[in-house]
């Protein structure tokens, strides 16, 4: 039966997943499929917690986390398929967590895990055993690990921000009173990429070591420095240069000791390159017919294809570790979040129409979707479920200020 | 957060790549971005930075340079204004300009820093068509970052979508 649940939720997913494949289903059939792998029952009920802050801070944290994670219903009683005991309680000042699944019919056994730490890290803690139990009961990676970077206005200035998948742990990265624009994580989630204009009052791009908190500049050519994203290996950088007399997207050694410059348009701009899963593709944004849409280029340059995509512009692309990129596209007036197959050229949307949504980041799920909602000109990140298309704010109600350009670690974690 | 962001910043430009960002393998530009019928450009690249803190002439103001949506085309409309500032720069040798491009809150924040920077670079390539040394120009992209109008209508955004000029002292 496990094995059997297991089996739908590859299946299904595989349509949105296996992009490699030679004749992949249509995107259309993961909304045919889904409802057979929709929600699990899952009972919590034999999973006991302690009553201090700690405690009760990871119980709380790992219910959001499985529920967010889209394939478990919490609420489901004597109908649950699977089950979760064992408990969290502190233990000489250590908090002490051991879990163990099943599955309910055959008696299965899923998952066995004891997990330790401070009481400091309660909140870690609940979202590694969502992501072991995700993993363990469905087959698939979860996201309740991630960080998410992104930018806030919050203080009257764009400043760069972090925190976790299930909005919690909010802190301020920088301090600047500068413009802080479009981070990303390098693979192992230890550094960023991002654009500042704090030091030279002028658009250069840096690398911050999230442990350390040590910043140091990596491209300060004269003209615009931006845009930059790690290779999945995390040695390169592409990135938009113009100190030839025009931006164009270029790769360079995060050490700062190769540079090659991937395109030469004279009269165009380039913008947002996101590498292939495998970083021997990059997709980017250029305006060279006249509006910015998609193209993909070689790693080591080449003439780039564009991709013949609907809409007026086709901004912010993002290429996930399950191949598809997230792209945001304008149509009648209104951005949307589309999923694309590179492969095929076949399109999904994946936002709702009741507002703009703008600059997607795959979760390392490769489930979910972190974007920006626009609405009468306010700016909120939300995260979009691309199976059961729910969307829901990151950030409580109460965190104030506009959100930009969510950033989602962990994009090429293999489980 | 307690790190400290202000610790030391390193600065890893590798000689290899300042002299990469020197030269253009294939030589020189075309004509002029956007630029009707005027002279040859045939400069390598954008001027390196001026060093140290820049003396900005606060006192010296030109009217910006507005652009259609979605275009880094010099309008005839706007070919006056750079006139007078080829004219001023060309007076004044000790004088450099930063050109601010920038861009309407519309459409990608990401792409509208590229498409602020390639205003500021059309509007650079016009003063060099028109005699300006191209080292005493500063080209910087603030995107939709810096609006001129904080309005959401066209009045706003046509305003928006400009060039601006920035002098200091060289």
């Amino acid at each position: 039966m496990s094995k059997g649940k297991k089996t739908i939720c590859r299946l299904s997913l595989a349509f949105l997943l296996a992009v490699q494949t030679s004749c992949l289903e249509s995107l259309a059939q993961v909304r045919v499929t889904k409802s057979l792998n929709e929600v699990s029952f899952l009972d919590l009920s034999g999973f006991r917690n302690g009553q201090d802050n700690a405690s009760l801070s990871f119980r709380r944290a790992l219910e959001t986390d499985l529920s967010r994670s889209g394939w478990f219903n919490l609420s489901g009683g004597s109908r649950a398929e699977f089950s979760a005991i064992g408990g969290v309680n502190l233990e000489g000042g250590r908090l002490v967590i051991r879990c163990e699944a099943y599955n309910v019919m055959t008696r299965e056994k899923l998952l066995s895990k004891t997990y330790q730490g401070e009481e400091r890290e309660a909140r870690s803690l609940a979202h590694r055993l969502a992501d072991d139990l995700v993993y363990a009961l469905t087959g698939q990676p979860g996201m309740a690990s991630a960080k998410v970077l992104a930018i806030s206005n919050r203080t009257g200035k764009k400043e760069l921000y972090v925190c976790d998948a299930d909005g919690g742990s909010l802190r301020q990265l920088t301090r600047d009173n500068a413009i802080s624009l479009v981070p990303h994580w390098s693979p192992d989630g230890k550094r960023l990429v991002y654009t500042s204009y704090y030091r030279s009052q002028f658009p250069d791009v840096f690398i911050i070591e999230l442990a350390s908190g040590e910043r140091r500049c990596v491209a300060d050519f004269p003209g615009l420095n931006s845009s930059a994203a790690f290779s999945p290996d995390g040695r390169d950088l592409a990135l938009i240069l113009s100190k030839d007399g025009s931006p164009d997207l270029f790769v360079m050694d995060v050490n700062g000791s190769r540079l090659t410059k991937l395109t030469d348009t004279k009269r165009a701009a380039e913008a947002s390159p996101s590498w292939s899963p495998d970083g021997q593709q990059i997709v980017f944004v250029s305006d060279r017919s006249g509006t910015p849409q998609l193209y993909i280029g070689g790693r080591s340059g080449g003439e780039p294809r564009r991709l013949a995509v609907g809409g007026s512009q086709n901004v912010d692309p993002d290429w996930g570790a399950n191949g598809y990129i997230a792209y945001s596209s304008l149509i009648g007036g209104v951005f949307q979040v589309y999923a694309l197959n590179p492969a095929t050229g076949e399109t999904r949307q994946i936002s709702r129409e009741d507002a703009n949504y703008e600059e997607p980041s795959w979760a390392p799920d490769g489930r979910h979707v972190f974007c920006v909602r626009r609405q009468n000109y306010q700016s909120r990140i939300f995260i979009i479920d691309t199976l059961s298309s729910s969307c829901i704010s990151l950030l409580q109600e109460s965190e104030r200020g506009d959100w930009f350009s969510p950033d989602c670690s962990g994009k090429y974690n293999k489980k | 957060m307690k790190n400290r962001w202000f610790g030391i910043m390193v600065l890893v430009l590798v000689c290899a790549l300042c002299a990469t960002s020197c030269k253009n393998r294939k030589g020189g530009r075309r004509a002029g971005d956007n630029i009707g019928g005027s002279t040859e450009l045939g400069d390598q690249g954008l001027a390196s930075r001026p060093e140290g803190e820049l003396q900005i002439l606060t006192s010296v103001k030109f009217d910006a340079v507005l652009f259609d949506y979605d275009s880094a085309q010099i309008r005839e409309s706007e070919r006056g204004k750079l006139q007078a500032v080829a004219d001023y720069l060309k007076q004044n040798a000790g004088v450099g300009v930063i050109i601010e491009g920038n861009c309407d809150e519309r459409g990608s924040a990401d792409y509208n820093l590229s498409l602020g920077e390639r205003r500021a670079e059309a509007a650079r390539a016009y003063l060099v068509g028109l005699g300006v040394d191209g080292a005493n120009i500063q080209t910087k992209s603030y995107g939709e970052e810096k609006p001129a109008n904080a309005g959401h209508d066209e009045s706003a955004w046509r305003l928006n979508r400009r060039g601006e000029f920035v002098f200091f002292k060289r």
